[in-house]
């Protein structure tokens, strides 16, 4: 019996290093899982690992900021799978390094519609596939840079620190149909966007984990342990948090 | 000497209770004022408000989400005074009570547009002219509803907590030109605008219920004292903060 029978999840960013651990948990787990991203490649090859290790998984190709596309996908998997009552909203945008003065109104909007926007919309239509399931649970990947501050993130921080609140929300006006919600805050984690603009991981980490009290950077395995536990049974008590998964990072 | 001498501020929503409270206090600290509002009416009297009573302001209409008429607000600013130092961010609106599923995405769009992008628009315009006066201090107005969740109100909630994130953001990537940012969270407060939505204040009151320990609504100019330390050299170690004006409301 795994942690997540009869869970039958949309997780979106599937294709990427942290969400892509946690649909193979999922599947490893018993869940069905819905693998989602915009980038097709990433994303078949997840689906296809979680079915080679006798798991569950159909892959989709859509963009969270797209409503048509987010409805009409979101539909499509319920329908596929008969019924949905798991979300997992980690897409998120990588945006060059900026101030607040030097970002173009472009660049903060694209943050805006995929970061926040994106898990609204995934979030409006997904919420009457879970009502009909009986309750369900929202899994947001906000982020440590959603609480404490980092230099030249002004976007992805304020859309972090926006997604913690839409948690709450979501969690507040939706407890009566047993639907739970809750953020994990992921601090650094060894996964290809932690290399976008340094060459290797080990130069992150000489950099990185001097400010990590435990002494080494986040797995994406460390996020999906936390993200498993929240979609399963075993949390059943616990809505509306931030769940920390950074190495003590922001505990200094 | 007023403890806002030598200040030139730029207050969003002057026009309305709260920062037209801040702005008349400022003007009466020493700060010369720019008014700033979407409501042309109102924004005239509170500059004519603060010039009676012998302080300084201009009065100037300007929506914040549109990028170049807060440019030029800015620099109509500076045309006036010779230099701008100091931000009060209050323009903001909470849409109409919905639970997320049945919120258009329109109403989500604008709502974060207007509380969210529209503090970053202004503070992008405004930066570089704190850099030429030698540093600033930025107060932008969240809500407890950016920390706490309310009912019924997803994308107030979700860009009110992107709000607190924003400052903090600003805080560490301009600290090194003397630019000061901080939140201002305020708890409920008895503004036309909430009269405007609730039957009577005594209805407010017995809704919030145990939460509001001083069993009474917070006024204007209380919001205004913060606001005034925040922007004031008295400050001078202050940034990156939370400053909760709830009368305990999130304490408990």
């Amino acid at each position: 019996m795994g942690m997540l029978d009869g869970k039958f999840a949309f997780v979106t960013a599937a294709g990427g290093g942290i969400a892509g651990a946690i649909a193979r948990r999922f599947g490893r787990e018993g869940a069905a899982v819905c693998c989602v991203d915009v980038v097709e490649e990433t994303v078949l090859q997840t689906a296809s690992d979680i079915e080679a290790a006798g798991g569950k998984a159909i892959a989709k190709i859509c963009d969270v900021s797209d409503e048509a596309a987010v409805k009409r996908t979101i539909d499509e998997i319920a329908a596929a799978f008969g019924k949905l009552n798991v979300v997992v909203n980690a897409a998120a945008a990588s945006e060059p390094l900026h101030t607040v003065a030097t970002m173009p109104l472009d660049t903060w909007q694209e943050v805006v519609d995929v970061n926040l926007t994106g898990m609204f919309l995934v979030a409006k239509h997904a919420i009457p596939h879970m009502q009909a399931a009986g309750g369900g649970q929202f899994i947001n990947i906000s982020s440590t840079f959603g609480a404490v501050a980092w230099p030249n993130r002004p976007a992805y921080m304020a859309t972090k620190g926006a997604v913690r609140q839409l948690t709450r929300s979501i969690a507040l006006d939706f407890a009566s149909d047993n639907i739970r919600a809750n953020s994990i805050l992921p601090g650094a984690t060894e996964t290809n966007r932690l290399l976008a603009r340094t060459p290797t991981m080990d130069q992150v980490r000489e950099r990185m984990v001097p400010l990590h009290p435990i002494g080494r950077l986040g797995q994406p395995e460390d996020i999906a342990n936390a993200a498993a536990f929240l979609a399963s049974d075993q949390s059943s008590f616990m809505t509306g948090s931030d769940v920390v998964v950074d190495g003590g990072f922001t505990m200094i | 000497m007023g403890r806002l001498e030598g200040k030139v501020a730029f207050v969003t929503a002057a026009g309305g209770a709260i920062a037209g409270a801040t702005a008349r206090l400022f003007g009466a600290e020493g700060a010369a004022m720019a008014c700033v509002d979407i409501a042309q009416e109102n924004v005239e009297q509170t500059a004519a408000d603060i010039n009676q009573a012998g302080g300084r302001a201009i009065a100037l209409v300007c929506d914040v989400t549109d990028d170049e008429a807060v440019k030029e607000a800015v620099e109509k600013t500076v045309t006036a005074f010779g230099k701008l130092n100091v931000l009060f961010n209050a323009a903001a609106y909470s849409e109409k009570r919905h639970r997320l599923a049945d919120m258009p995405l329109d109403m989500w769009k604008n709502v974060i547009e207007v509380n969210l992008t529209g503090m970053f628009i202004v503070a992008r315009h405004v930066i570089p002219r704190m850099q030429a006066a030698g540093g600033g201090s930025i107060v932008n107005i969240s809500s407890i509803y950016g920390v706490v969740g309310a009912k019924e109100r997803p994308a107030y909630c979700a860009a009110k907590g992107g709000v607190q994130m924003l400052s903090k953001s600003i805080a560490v990537d301009y600290a090194v030109d003397n630019i000061r940012a901080n939140s201002i969270m305020p708890g409920p407060i008895e503004t036309p605008r909430l009269l405007a939505r609730n039957p009577s204040i005594e209805a407010v009151v017995t809704r919030h219920g145990a939460r509001l320990h001083m069993n009474r609504l917070g006024k204007p100019e209380e919001i205004a004292r913060t606001a005034l330390f925040l922007a004031s050299d008295e400050a001078s170690f202050t940034s990156g903060a939370d400053h909760f004006v709830d009368a305990g409301y999130t304490a408990f």
